[in-house]
């Protein structure tokens, strides 16, 4: 379980790397559509970079930073691996990563509430870019 | 170092933990006059991480002539860093600054494996310490006087502030990183020269930072950095080349050693020491946010420090509402996973030191004697797989009274104690009852309620539905009564006022 703001930091990262890295394969396996999906693993860096400058720039000892009121079972947000043999196949997969990205972000938003004053705004906007992510591999097939 | 450089280092062949900055022993010097120097005392002290008792370092114990150095340097250094402008003194704080951000990672892990505290406080913990850094880089402006114009015909009036020297502060164990920062960032933007004492139990956050103070170009003599223990202390107190101490410790030190010997050597003093802080809960609080609050005060960086919540009154006969608010507190306070702090999921870090988990101990005993009912017993938690020697988890004891040791001296550790008031009346004399002023704090949705409490509770730090008071570095780090001994506080203007001296220009012209 994620019981402290590190850990919640943490898993968003491995989450946005896991998903960069996917990205990175499907570009090298469809070269027509390579800047696309470097674009999104590009994008993912600045998300986990985003998550973590909202982080260190707020935390303190004065909040609750330790003691997350909810804890998040890790186990509920993992990534699924690109085997598809097609890019409809894919792109399906793909899309449901980034629903549990985005399933994650909301639910991190919403634990992260009474943690630090910046993190849960943070967590709104990325879900936010990563729906017109969503939109936008919606029209790749 | 990033977040997301983790170690795959297993620990009992289940837990991942974040690789650790130190490696090995290092052997600590002091810097002077912009060099890593030896000490003049040969002995010793082990600095241990308090998780692991992996030895990290060994630091010098100290000797009086390692101060006369450092402030023969700091005095040599003060004439020509004085007349840096204030704009350029600032700028140096901004290469510190960047720095430390640069930094911030590595700060935070050095922290949590020389104090024990987890990674998530540590990193909050450099975060405090970095906005003092901020806030000094505001000095050309902060350190503005003031005038009159035609105070008599023809004659106008002006305030200066000048700086007066060399300062020294006497760090604590609690904050290692944090507290010296209180202190310095203003003391040299100001234009005075500095000389840092860390605690010998948590010195290592302290020699990054003085690396780092290094790295930022200050000028040699400027920033002095000694280890070590008594004699050193000693020295402070007594060399009249330093015109001011800041201390933070216990009363006993900070009153009857610290205040008095160095206001008796003709110096400033700012002592910021114990506390015995109290948290009372209305019988119209919102009980989701005032556990978790709660938790966080009596509980984080494993109640050392001197903004803990100690003793939660219950005001009112509502036994429903205390029944509520300390069953969720003991549902989530029976979960609290401890273990090593670099462990991301650990949420409550060992004591310090293992004397200080026997003192924490002693209170313990000290409460089952003297009748409280002891509803959690920290002794009994787990930190498997780290060695139980600093090791101590939340402790609860309920049916205290005001004449209890445990609830009138500071404990220093993982334990509440819990009250009752008839009114708020009866609470607000319990918390002046205290001979500490440290903070407490109230929590009620009734508007009424919260400034009656804060008119008349005789604290300097005050949270209203906030259980740990501190202030930001824009403000002071206030406190009464035996809780602090001086006139002017630590962070914020009260910085700014501490290290200058006012001068007032009264001109004519014919």
């Amino acid at each position: 379980m994620l019981r402290t703001t590190s850990q919640i930091i943490s898993h968003h990262a491995g989450l946005e790397r896991g998903s960069a890295e996917g990205y990175r394969k499907l570009a090298e396996r469809y070269p027509d559509n390579q800047d696309f999906f470097n674009m999104l693993a590009d994008e993912n860096r600045r998300h986990m970079e985003r998550v973590e400058r909202a982080y260190r720039l707020g935390v303190t000892d004065a909040y609750e930073v330790g003691i997350t009121p909810t804890q998040l079972d890790p186990g509920n947000y993992a990534l699924e691996e690109f085997s598809g043999e097609s890019l409809e196949e894919d792109s399906a997969t793909a899309l449901r990563n980034e629903e549990t990205v985005i399933r994650f972000c909301l639910d991190a938003a919403k634990t992260s509430g009474e943690l630090l004053p910046d993190l849960p705004d943070t967590f709104d906007y990325l879900v936010k870019r990563k729906k017109r992510r969503v939109e936008l591999l919606r029209s790749l097939t | 170092m990033s977040y997301r450089t983790v170690n795959e280092l297993k620990v009992g062949g289940i837990m991942v933990v974040l690789e650790e900055p130190i490696k090995g022993v290092i052997e600590l010097k002091n810097y002077i006059d912009g060099e890593w120097v030896e000490s003049e005392a040969s002995e010793t002290r082990d600095v241990v991480n308090p998780a692991t008792l992996k030895k990290i370092a060994r630091v010098p114990v100290g000797h009086r002539e390692d101060v006369k150095a450092a402030v023969d340097a700091a005095k040599d250094a003060f004439p020509r860093w004085r007349r840096t402008t204030p704009l350029s003194r600032a700028r140096y704080l901004m290469a510190l600054k960047q720095l430390l951000e640069e930094n911030f990672e590595e700060l935070g892990r050095i922290v949590t494996m020389e104090h024990g505290k987890i990674i998530d406080e540590a990193r909050g913990e450099v975060r405090r310490g970095i906005e003092n850094v901020e806030m000094a880089t505001g000095i050309p402006s902060l350190m503005m006087g003031y005038n009159a114009e035609d105070i008599s015909r023809g004659i106008d009036e002006v305030l200066i502030k000048q700086p007066l020297g060399v300062f020294a502060c006497v760090a604590p164990f609690n904050f290692p990183f944090m507290v010296s920062l209180w202190f310095m960032p203003y003391a040299v933007a100001t234009g005075n020269t500095y000389v840092i004492k860390p605690s010998p139990w948590t010195p290592l956050s302290t020699m990054k930072l003085v690396e780092l103070i290094d790295e930022a170009g200050f000028p040699p003599g400027v920033i002095n950095l000694v280890n070590g223990e008594v004699e050193p202390v000693s020295e402070i107190l007594e060399n009249p080349g330093i015109k001011g101490v800041s201390f933070v410790g216990s009363t006993k030190i900070g009153r009857d050693v610290i205040y008095r010997n160095a206001t008796s050597h003709g110096k400033r003093v700012q002592a910021q020491c114990s506390a015995k802080n109290f948290l009372v809960v209305t019988p119209d609080a919102d009980v989701e946010l005032t556990v978790s609050s709660l938790m966080s005060s009596f509980f984080g960086n494993t109640g050392q420090r001197c903004l803990a919540g100690a003793n939660l009154v219950f005001v009112g006969d509502d036994q429903g509402l205390m029944d509520k608010t300390l069953g969720v507190i003991k549902e989530r306070a029976g979960a609290i996973k401890m273990g090593y702090g670099l462990e991301e999921g650990v949420q409550m870090g060992p004591l310090q030191a293992e004397h200080r988990k026997k003192r924490v101990l002693g209170y313990i005993e000290s409460g089952l004697e003297e009748g409280a009912t002891l509803t959690m017993d920290g002794r009994e938690f787990s930190c498997d797989p780290y060695p139980e020697t600093c090791f101590l988890g939340p402790s609860i004891f309920e049916g205290v009274s005001l004449d209890m040791t445990i609830a009138r001296e500071e404990i220093f550790g993982p334990v509440m104690s819990v009250l009752t008031a008839e009114d708020l009346n009866e609470a607000i004399g319990m918390v002046n009852s205290s001979s500490y002023g440290n903070a407490a704090s109230i929590f009620t949705t009734n508007g009424g309620t919260a400034r009656r409490f804060q008119y008349d509770v005789e604290c300097g730090n005050i949270g209203v539905n906030i259980g740990t008071a501190a202030p930001m570095a824009f403000f002071p780090f206030s406190g009464m009564k035996d809780s602090f001994f001086g006139d002017l506080h630590g962070q914020g203007k009260d910085a700014v006022d501490f290290f200058t001296e006012n001068k007032v220009v009264i001109q004519r012209w014919p």
